[in-house]
C-alpha cells in the first residue's frame, strides 16, 4: 500500500511540477555558507548538544555534526541551527 | 523565513531545563506550538532557551509529570517591570513621600528678617508679621503678596517711615526705615562744677556759669570752678531794702576745665618675660555628641601637642525650633610653646613706665593726657625692677554738681 502511495505522489512530482517535500513528507534543508541550516518538514529533534544536531524525519534521521550550535529558532516542523557546520548526514531508520 | 524575538512589550524570560535529554522537553514544547529561540546547550543535562510569557503557562503544564525541572532564570519587558516595582513599594513610597516633602518644606517660609530698625521695633514688626501668618513654617500660598504685607505693616506700625518686603526663595528679607521722633531735650537742673581732683589749671573753656577760678591757680579737690549761682539784678528790691540778702538765679552751668595733676605709679616688671606662641601647627577634629557624651568622627588619629590652645565649636542641630541633643563639635587645637626672653633693666624700664602709662589711660579715660614721667626710685631685686613713677597729666577735671536750693 504505502509504495504505491509513493510511486503515485513521484509521479505527481514528476509530472505536474510539484514541490517534492510537501507531497512526499520529506525534510527540507537549507543551508547558508557553513553557519545557519534552516530544517523544515522535519518529524521531531532527536539529539541536540554543542556539536550535534539529529532530527527525525519520514524516512530516517538527518545528523548535522559541527562545532557551537544554538538553535536560533523552534518551530513545531522548523529549526533553524546556528554554528559551525561541518557534516550533514541522512541516517536510515 | 521568519525570525522570531520577544516582544519587550509582552515580555519574555529565559528558562532553564534540567534533566536528562533536555532537547526532548523542548522537542515537546515545540510540538505544542510553543515558540523557542535561542536555545544553548550547556552541558549534557542543562539546556536554556528564551520562550514568550504567554507561553509560561503551557510550559508548566507540560512540566508536569515530567521528570524536568524548570528555572527561570532571566525576565525581560514590561510585565517584569511592573512586578519588580510592586516589590519595592516602600521605595515608591519613599519616593513619593520625598517628592511631596520637597513640595511641602520649599513652600514654606524658613526665614524672616527685618534689618535697619531697632531691636524694639524689630520685635514689634515680627509681632505684626505672625499676625499676618508670615512666620518660619507658615507656607508661602497662604501669605499676601509682599506689596499687601508692606501696605499693613505700614499701618499697623506708626513707628515705620518705611518698609521694603522681598521675598527670596524661602526667606523673606525686611528692611525698614524707622520715624524719628526728636524729642526736647530735658531742663537741666541747676548745678556747679566742682573740682574731682586737685591741680593747676592749664586752661578753661566755660559755657554757661561764672569761673571762681583763674588760668594757673592751685585748686583743691571739691572746689567749685564755675558757679551756677549768678547774683541777680532786681533793681527794686535793692532800692527799698538795702541790707537784704543777695538774690540768685540759678542755672546748670557748663565748660570744660583742663588741668595739671599727678600721679604716682609703683610699677613691678620682671627681667625675665615669659609668653606663649603658635608654632603653626594645627589639627583639627570633628566630634559627634550625645549629650555630655563625644565621639570623635574624623580624622581618628590625634596629632600630640605637648602645650596647645584649644578652639571648640559647637553646632547643635535645630528642627522647628526643636534642638537635638545631638550636635557637632568642632576641635581645633593649636601647638604652642613659651618662649622665655630676657631684658636687660633699661628694657625693663621701659617697659615698665609704657604699662604705668597704660594702666593709667585706662584709669582716666582717653580725654587725658600724659605730659612727663619720671622715675622717682628703682630697686633691682631677685630678678625684678620696682619702679616709683611721678606722671604729670592734663585732664577735664571739672564735674558736676547739683545746687541744692533748699526749698
Amino acid at each position: 500500500m504505502k509504495k504505491w502511495h509513493l510511486r503515485l505522489r513521484n509521479l505527481m512530482v514528476d509530472y505536474l511540477s510539484l514541490p517534492s517535500d510537501v507531497l512526499l513528507e520529506l525534510p527540507r534543508l537549507t543551508m547558508i555558507g557553513n553557519f545557519h541550516l534552516y530544517i523544515e518538514n522535519h518529524k521531531g529533534l532527536e539529539t541536540y548538544s554543542e556539536t550535534e544536531l539529529k532530527v527525525k524525519t519520514t524516512n530516517g534521521y538527518v545528523q548535522i555534526l559541527g562545532s557551537s550550535f544554538v538553535l536560533k529558532q523552534m518551530l513545531p516542523e522548523e529549526i533553524l541551527l546556528e554554528g559551525e557546520i561541518e557534516e550533514v548526514k541522512y541516517l536510515p531508520s | 523565513m521568519k525570525t522570531v524575538k520577544g516582544s519587550y512589550i509582552s515580555g519574555y524570560l529565559q528558562i532553564q531545563v534540567n534533566g536528562e535529554y533536555p532537547e526532548r522537553f523542548l522537542q515537546t514544547c515545540a510540538a505544542n506550538g510553543i515558540m523557542l529561540w535561542e536555545i544553548q546547550k550547556q552541558s549534557t543535562n542543562q539546556c536554556t532557551a528564551m520562550v514568550q510569557l504567554k507561553d509560561v503557562q503551557k510550559i508548566k503544564k507540560l512540566r508536569h509529570g515530567s521528570n524536568y525541572k524548570i528555572y527561570f532564570k532571566k525576565k525581560y519587558g514590561i510585565p517584569f517591570l511592573n512586578k519588580k516595582a510592586k516589590r519595592k513599594k516602600p521605595l515608591l513610597f519613599g519616593l513619593l513621600l520625598s517628592v511631596l516633602l520637597f513640595f511641602m518644606l520649599s513652600n514654606m517660609i524658613w526665614q524672616v528678617t527685618v534689618t535697619g530698625v531697632p531691636e524694639e521695633l524689630e520685635n514689634k514688626i515680627y509681632e505684626r508679621l505672625s499676625s499676618y501668618g508670615v512666620h518660619p513654617g507658615a507656607f508661602t500660598f497662604t501669605v499676601d503678596s509682599p506689596n499687601q504685607i508692606q501696605q499693613l505693616l505700614l499701618e499697623d506700625v506708626p513707628e515705620l517711615l518705611w518698609v521694603g518686603i522681598e521675598k527670596r526663595g524661602t526667606s523673606f528679607y525686611l528692611e525698614g526705615v524707622e520715624k524719628l521722633i526728636v524729642k526736647d531735650e530735658e531742663k537741666k537742673s541747676p548745678r556747679h562744677l566742682v573740682a574731682n581732683k586737685s591741680g593747676v589749671i592749664k586752661s578753661m573753656y566755660v559755657k554757661k556759669g561764672l569761673p571762681q577760678v583763674r588760668v594757673n591757680d592751685f585748686v583743691e579737690k571739691g572746689k567749685i570752678l564755675v558757679s551756677g549761682a549768678i547774683e541777680k539784678l532786681n533793681m527794686e528790691k535793692t532800692k527799698e531794702e538795702e541790707n537784704e540778702e543777695v538774690y540768685y538765679e540759678y542755672l546748670a552751668s557748663e565748660g570744660e576745665v583742663i588741668a595739671t595733676t599727678w600721679y604716682r605709679a609703683e610699677v613691678l616688671i620682671p627681667l625675665q618675660s615669659e609668653h606663649i606662641e603658635l608654632t603653626g601647627n594645627i589639627d583639627e577634629n570633628y566630634r559627634f555628641g550625645i549629650g555630655s557624651y563625644t565621639f570623635p568622627i574624623w580624622p581618628w588619629n590625634k596629632k600630640e601637642f605637648d602645650d596647645e590652645i584649644k578652639e571648640i565649636d559647637e553646632k547643635k542641630l535645630e528642627i522647628f525650633g526643636w534642638e537635638f541633643p545631638l550636635y557637632i563639635v568642632k576641635e581645633k587645637r593649636m601647638e604652642s610653646t613659651s618662649k622665655i626672653t630676657e631684658r636687660t633693666r633699661e628694657q625693663a624700664i621701659e617697659a615698665g613706665i609704657q604699662q604705668a602709662k597704660e594702666d593709667l589711660y585706662r584709669k582716666l579715660g582717653n580725654d587725658a593726657r600724659i605730659i612727663s614721667e619720671k622715675v622717682l626710685h628703682e630697686t633691682n631685686r631677685h630678678g625684678k625692677v620696682k619702679l616709683s613713677l611721678y606722671i604729670t597729666v592734663e585732664e577735664n577735671i571739672a564735674i558736676e554738681q547739683p545746687i541744692n536750693q533748699g526749698d
